[in-house]
């Protein structure tokens, strides 16, 4: 039989610079920074994206109307962690959402804390935990953590 | 066959999506159609480049693909060219909107994305290759077999930056340029320079192709795709002679053959070659029939391939004059379907009804796609 050897190498991808589209980020980081969901509505379809894109995939046009959606919504679907990503067991899981904020047409992704795991299910009421507005700095960490409000 | 293309720059200076959506939504508008018109979209990009894999899933919507048919080569635009041909032609697609792009002068290193596509178990552990050493290695091999001067090799790149000073979507271009003016840039590796070498460049080029039926609908000035081949030589630069091209040459006959052209240098009015280094616009011309093996030195002197020469080559400037990864390709074949349709601008050559235009990728052009089109 063939002998196989193994070589070891790396592939050095540290120096990809991506851009990405400011107008739309800045909508959304912005509302965060006031302690406030802002997304963009297509003024064609009537499509509420959050966080927004510059331009309406369906309609294939340039949007830039600034909607505010609530803070609050529901969970559309949701997965425990009952193991990491490695397959190790986890203490506390998280709970890892698709929550459909009130006034939105698009899931945001976020995690849901403040209740058993065994009791988190689809069409639970949700609220956005903000930080203090002095911790707040405009970016994404700003929002990530939801808690139940009760159906 | 109709295309749009960006105007190319080191730094197109915004996100891809942006750059997607305003080409094509561009390109929609000037032919009075919409993103529902397209049949099959088939992009052309690079992982590697894009900085995450499968990267056309995130494209999609900046070209209209949303909810439509949708596929990708991860190799040159003129292999998407190729398959959205191949589309059509299976009677299941009118149209296929062919979509080339890349970001090699501002998102990742030039030339890093060719390391990647080194052999592991042998060139990449000696590890003195790259991509400039394998186009000078290639250079080298050319002067020595044929006699060509560095003047002369110089003279290719001149002729490249000349054209491309007059094409307004070029990257790098330069009136008046000469042997001189190339030999005086920044060395590289030997004998290479750095106007014998593509600029790093961010950009995409669009086509649309069409079934007979329905490019008549589309336009008064259809360009049709009379031939096509594509071949395949060994990766391992020692195992093959660098100064000739064979897969091209095969590339080349099964084109010709399918266009039913027996005297191509004669028939032929115009040609593109995508020539990212100058020495490669010999070697492939050459590859194609349009002059005859070894025949540099001679064409260069006779200004045999400039704009108003016998049989103009690269007339556009080529890929000396912008070459963002993946496009480049595509804008060959775009390039040359503008000159059969007199819509070159400043470099339009004399009247003509045949052009060929030429696609590649890998080191020292190992793979190679050939398509002669027809007004």
């Amino acid at each position: 039989m063939e002998e196989t050897r193994l070589v070891q190498a790396t592939w050095d991808l540290s120096q990809c610079k991506f851009k990405i589209s400011g107008d739309g980020m800045k909508v959304l980081l912005e509302g965060l920074r006031e302690g406030v969901f802002r997304g963009i509505k297509c003024p064609q379809c009537g499509t509420v994206y959050v966080p927004g894109p510059t331009f309406c995939r369906k309609c294939f046009i340039d949007i830039d109307e600034v909607v505010q959606v609530s803070d609050e919504g529901e969970v559309e679907t949701y997965t425990v962690e009952l193991a990491d990503v490695r397959g190790n067991p986890v203490e506390e899981p998280t709970i890892s959402c698709m929550i459909k904020l009130d006034g939105a047409d698009t899931w945001l992704i976020g995690v849901v804390e403040g209740i058993d795991w065994q009791k988190v299910h689809v069409g639970m009421r949700v609220k956005c935990v903000w930080k203090d507005a002095s911790e707040r700095t405009g970016s994404l960490s700003d929002y990530t953590r939801f808690v139940p409000i009760g159906d | 066959m109709a295309s749009a293309q960006t105007r190319y720059a080191s730094d197109i200076g915004m996100p891809r999506e942006r750059m997607l959506f305003e080409t094509v939504k561009g390109f929609y508008d000037s032919l009075g159609i919409t993103r529902h018109d397209i049949g099959t979209f088939i992009f052309a990009s690079n992982d590697f480049q894009d900085g995450r894999t499968i990267s056309n899933v995130f494209a999609d919507s900046p070209v209209g693909a949303y909810m439509k048919d949708e596929t990708k080569v991860e190799a040159d635009g003129s292999f998407a060219y190729l398959y959205g041909v191949m589309r059509i032609l299976s009677g299941h697609y009118d149209t296929a909107l062919i979509i080339a792009y890349g970001l090699g002068g501002s998102q990742f290193r030039p030339y890093l994305v060719m390391d990647y596509t080194m052999d592991p178990s042998f060139t990449r552990q000696v590890g003195i290759m790259n991509e400039l050493v394998a186009a000078a290695l290639q250079a080298r091999a050319y002067m020595m077999k044929y006699g060509l001067t560095e003047e002369e090799l110089a003279a290719v790149a001149a002729k490249g930056l000349r054209n491309a000073a007059a094409n307004p979507v070029q990257l790098r271009g330069q009136a008046n340029a000469t042997a001189s003016d190339v030999l005086k840039s920044r060395p590289l590796y030997s004998p290479l320079h750095e106007f014998h070498c593509y600029p790093p460049t961010d950009g995409c080029c669009v086509m649309l192709l069409a079934s007979a039926k329905r490019a008549r609908e589309l336009t008064r000035k259809p360009i049709w795709v009379a031939g096509i081949g594509h071949d395949l030589d060994t990766y391992y630069l020692g195992e093959k002679d660098l100064a000739v091209s064979k897969s091209a040459q095969r590339a080349a006959a099964a084109a010709y053959k399918m266009a039913g052209l027996s005297d191509p240098a004669a028939e032929i009015g115009v040609a593109e070659i995508s020539a990212p280094f100058a020495q490669q616009e010999l070697i492939l011309q050459e590859a194609l029939g349009l002059f005859p093996e070894g025949s540099g030195s001679q064409v260069m002197g006779g200004g045999l391939s400039e704009i108003a020469g016998k049989l103009p080559v690269n007339p556009s400037g080529g890929a000396l004059g912008a070459h963002a990864f993946c496009a480049s390709g595509l804008q060959r074949i775009a390039d040359a379907a503008n000159q059969l349709r007199g819509e070159a601008g400043a470099c339009q050559v004399k009247e003509s009804k045949l052009a060929v235009a030429h696609g590649q990728d890998g080191f020292c052009a190992q793979q190679n796609m050939v398509t002669v089109l027809s007004s």
